[in-house]
């Protein structure tokens, strides 16, 4: 908002619409949440390279509705990294063994398309926490 | 707009930017650059969170994880375990009094849980020095609806509908003083935003003014196309730098944006603000003092009738509304007047903000829907008194309020419940008071505060208070007779009625309501000689009690005069002449060997 | 024309007239000090403070500066009111008790005890000096400085002013300085030397019946002091 520019109505709502990142991230308001697991396995076996590729898929397609986390060891080291995706109403599912062409290649059919990848999935649902 | 994964809001507000939190916005910016972690995670500063006892705070977004008493050395590890592990750092969460486990999320947190935010929706949640994050939340919505969908009438009539009424302390119908200033002949028409807080312990306004500053633009624009205002005033307190520095930006960016000045939002309106600083009068917040210091005279009340609305600034009808009256309004415009009259009582519609100060676990601002019961603000929001102590009394409305005691605490919190109850709404300040508050000393406060802030203009006000506080002290230095509280009721009575303005007709408040609920704490003083809560110093003397003395020497070293003799393993004597009644020997004692005791039981030792 | 009811009397008044100003066109009398005609009126002694409304609205305002308004309800000398006047009073002579002025309102008005400590000073902020100087004078060589009861009357910075024309207007206004009263007792205050005695209507009828204004002085209604 550098520029000096006078807003008219209209502008008001395409302002919101750049900005729903931000209500958004504050609101936890998201159609969907993906967690990078990022525990000490996670990041030995290369969370931050997922976690850069999930990022640049989601700039690359301006999506802004969409909630990133993160979150310690999930508890299945060997088969670290892992993400989890989870839609608003459905179980999350569990994505492991991931590279960053995995990532992306779930960002597009999962998270755009709401399209489950099962080849790289290892379940659906989570563990029971009593 | 950069992609971010996480927001960091560090609590910007005065009370947490006294504890240092520029300092952790500080450090955790340097953190993450040198996590490098700067296109993943923004870090930006709010207005007040509310929960100032806490501070200085730090909301992690999206996780809506809370931490409180931040240290810059807590920075580094809490970057590096919640950013970069996912793994929320525990120990700096929020842990409840008496309790051993953190509670992670805010909404989770008691203090927060009950609470209702209209007018404090945005605070600790954007940056108010970027009028693009007030937009992204809805922000100037209401006033493009109000500028280019409704006439002036209807504006008019939706906040009448809704039941609005100054946040100023009086309560009047907002409606009805904007229809008022409508129908008013004279121009040009003027507004004025009323941000003098002066009482004590109260500090709603400076939190909206620097936590979502746009608020009050915003209402104030829809307030002028109701009225037909084209020059409007901010008022704000000299003593309130942050919250000057905030509104300046925020008026200098919504003028650069279109959104304040000439032709608003392309729809042809006009409406200019224009801060003026008040001088360090408490009478200044009165409306007509308040008008006579913007034109650059002295603040001092005059005779209403004519009122504001009809003959204000220079003698042209101006409307006047407080900080929060003003940041209420695009709510009532964007989700209707009967949403607002949904909440609250018959009365009272709406929510009010209170500042919880005083003896309580949880101090801060809450905002509460009318009609909430004051136990369940002070022991559900505010969690009780610390120590465990009893609660005493409640102090609502400032020095122009009175004392709710306990056996009233189920009362509801609303304009006319708290009138009957001898009390005052007011502005909101909220004071808490536990068993160890002298409530004499209490009423000498206020009119302390009171007898200096008094314009002076009034016989009744200028002299009653100055009376009435020489009565107290006299009490409270153990010299009161009987007599005196006739007198007091007296003065109290007749300041009440015949003072010129608002603060010499609620001047006597203070009195009148303790005398009316805690009358023995005052025969105590004036007939015993005693202090029951262990304030009135000269009332009071410190003793040690020989058979519990161990020697050990802890109140000597604690004594900032130097009044304790005795050497170790003796009984010690504490020396009166010397002594300064500040009660630091009876905290170092961990034998409980010392003793408070009525000035004329003094032990031989 | 306005009209209103004054003491149960049907008056009418000019817009913009104040109910003072009603009331010495029908010739009620309220007393005042503060107020000093040809200067505008300040509203700080209430002394002339009158009931207005009824029932719960009722309220007191000061007289010399309420405008009249259509179908108001006044009464000029209730209980509350001659309560009101009578603690004004006695606040302002246990300032001022060499003031003449001040000890025959005490005396008027029946004020036997001043229960606060004498102070002995001379100014009671009544402004008319400062009105006069400027709005007769024209020139505004003295003003009020500080606020509440710090409140004083001087030249700015209390320096000597050099637009003090030393007419002498000021002393002549002054309800302080005007007499010196040589009654004050040492244990009172007070001079009481022409009390009036209590009227015994004001407990019955919430308001003086007394159509002479003369309160008590006609002897109709002695009372026993006790």
């Amino acid at each position: 908002m550098a520029e000096k520019k006078k807003l008219r109505i209209q502008d008001l709502a395409k302002i919101r619409e750049k900005t729903r990142a931000l209500t958004t991230i504050r609101e936890s308001e998201g159609r969907a949440k993906v967690t990078v697991h990022m525990g000490t396995c996670g990041i030995a076996a290369g969370a931050r390279e997922i976690m850069d590729a999930l990022l640049d898929e989601m700039q690359k397609n301006k999506v802004q509705d969409v909630i990133v986390s993160t979150s310690g060891c999930a508890g299945l080291c060997n088969r670290e990294p892992m993400a989890t995706v989870e839609f608003k109403g459905q179980p999350p599912v569990k994505y492991v063994d991931l590279t960053p062409e995995k990532m992306r290649k779930i960002f597009a059919e999962h998270v755009l398309c709401g399209r489950l990848v099962p080849a790289f999935a290892l379940a659906v649902g989570s563990e029971t926490v009593y | 707009m950069k992609q971010y994964r996480a927001h960091l809001l560090v609590c910007a507000g005065t009370g947490c930017v006294s504890c240092g939190s520029f300092k952790i916005k500080e450090a955790l910016e340097k953190e993450i650059q040198k996590k490098k972690l700067q296109d993943e995670v923004l870090v930006i500063a709010t207005g007040c969170n509310g929960f100032c006892e806490r501070g200085p705070i730090l909301m992690v977004h999206p996780d809506g994880v809370f931490y409180q008493q931040l240290k810059v050395a807590d920075i580094p590890f809490l970057v590096e375990e919640h950013l970069l592990k996912g793994r929320p750092v525990k120990k700096l969460m929020y842990i409840p009094p008496e309790e051993k486990e953190p509670i992670p999320r805010m909404k989770d947190i008691e203090f927060f849980k009950h609470q209702r935010l209209i007018v404090l929706r945005n605070r600790g949640r954007i940056d108010p020095e970027k009028v693009e994050e007030y937009i992204a939340f809805d922000g100037y919505e209401a006033m493009g609806k109000a500028l280019s969908e409704m006439t002036p009438e209807k504006i008019i009539a939706d906040i009448t509908a809704s039941g609005l009424r100054g946040r100023g302390g009086a309560g009047f119908p907002t409606g009805k003083k904007w229809a008022a200033g409508r129908a008013a002949k004279g121009s040009p028409k003027y507004l004025i935003c009323n941000g003098d807080e002066g009482d004590p312990g109260a500090f709603m306004d400076r939190s909206i003014l620097e936590a979502d500053p746009h608020a009050i633009l915003e209402g104030m624009v829809i307030g002028a196309k109701a009225i037909g205002a084209e020059k409007g005033f901010i008022y704000i307190r000299h003593e309130y730098p942050l919250a000057l520095k905030r509104v300046e930006i925020a008026i200098k960016q919504a003028r650069d944006n279109g959104l304040l000045g000439e032709d608003i939002l392309g729809t042809g309106f006009n409406f200019d603000l224009e801060i003026v600083q008040g001088a360090g009068a408490f009478v200044s917040g009165e409306e007509t003092a308040l008008m006579a210091s913007v034109e650059g005279r002295v603040a001092m009340p005059r005779q209403r009738p004519p009122y504001p609305a009809q003959k204000g600034l220079w003698n042209k009808p101006t409307v006047i509304n407080n900080v929060e009256t003003w940041a209420t309004v695009p709510n009532i415009i964007l989700r209707g007047a009967k949403w607002f009259s949904g909440l609250g009582t018959k009365t009272s519609k709406g929510t009010k903000i209170f500042s919880l100060v005083g003896k309580i676990n949880n101090t801060g601002l809450v905002e509460v829907p009318m009609g909430i019961t004051l136990r369940d603000v002070v022991y559900g929001i505010g969690g009780g008194i610390p120590g465990g102590r009893e609660f005493k009394a409640v102090q609502i409305g400032g020095p122009s309020g009175g004392c709710i005691p306990a056996k009233m605490l189920d009362l509801t919190v609303d304009y006319e419940s708290l009138t009957g109850a001898g009390a005052m709404m007011g502005s909101g300040g909220l004071i808490v008071m536990d068993d160890k508050t002298c409530m004499v000393d209490i009423a000498k406060y206020f009119m302390n505060f009171l007898r200096d802030e008094s314009c002076g203009k009034c016989v009744s006000c200028r002299e009653g208070t100055q009376r009435m506080w020489e009565i107290i002290k006299k009490i409270t230095e153990g010299k009161g007779t009987e007599k005196d509280l006739d007198v007091l009721e007296d003065v109290a009575r007749t300041c009440k009625d015949a003072s010129l303005c608002g603060l010499g007709q609620t001047a006597a408040n203070p009195v009148l309501s303790t005398l009316q609920y805690f009358r023995h704490e005052y025969e105590a003083h004036i007939l015993d000689r005693r202090c029951p809560a262990g304030v009135c110093t000269a009332l009071i003397r410190y003793v040690v009690v020989a058979e519990k003395c161990t020697g050990c020497q802890a109140c000597k070293n604690a004594c900032p005069t130097q009044s304790i003799k005795g050497t170790l393993k003796d009984v010690h004597l504490i020396e009166q002449t010397k002594c300064i009644k500040c009660g630091a020997c009876q905290e170092a004692c961990r034998f409980e060997a010392i003793e408070a005791q009525r000035e004329e039981a003094i032990q031989i030792i | 024309m306005i009209t209103f009811r004054m003491n149960g009397l049907e008056v009418s008044a000019e817009e913009g007239w104040t109910i003072l100003e009603a009331s010495k066109f029908y010739g009620l009398e309220i007393p005042t000090l503060c107020y000093y005609e040809g200067l505008s009126p300040y509203g700080g002694c209430r002394l002339c403070v009158v009931e207005i409304g009824e029932g719960e609205k009722a309220k007191l305002v000061s007289s010399c500066t309420y405008p009249v308004e259509q179908g108001m309800v006044v009464r000029t000398d209730t209980k509350r009111v001659i309560a009101a006047r009578k603690m004004m009073i006695e606040l302002m002579v246990s300032v001022a008790p060499g003031s003449k002025v001040l000890q025959d309102l005490a005396s008027q008005f029946g004020v036997t005890e001043v229960r606060f400590e004498p102070r002995h000073e001379e100014c009671i902020l009544c402004g008319r000096c400062v009105r006069i100087c400027a709005e007769q004078m024209d020139a505004r060589a003295i003003g009020f400085q500080q606020r509440g009861y710090k409140k004083k009357i001087s030249t700015p910075f209390d320096i000597r002013s050099e637009v003090c024309r030393l007419c002498g207007a000021c002393l002549y206004v002054c309800p302080a300085c005007q007499l010196r009263c040589q009654g004050p007792q040492a244990e009172t205050t007070l001079c009481n030397g022409c009390l009036a005695p209590d009227p015994t209507c004001l407990d019955y009828y919430d308001d003086l019946q007394c159509w002479m204004y003369d309160a008590g002085r006609c002897g109709t209604c002695v009372r026993e002091k006790t």
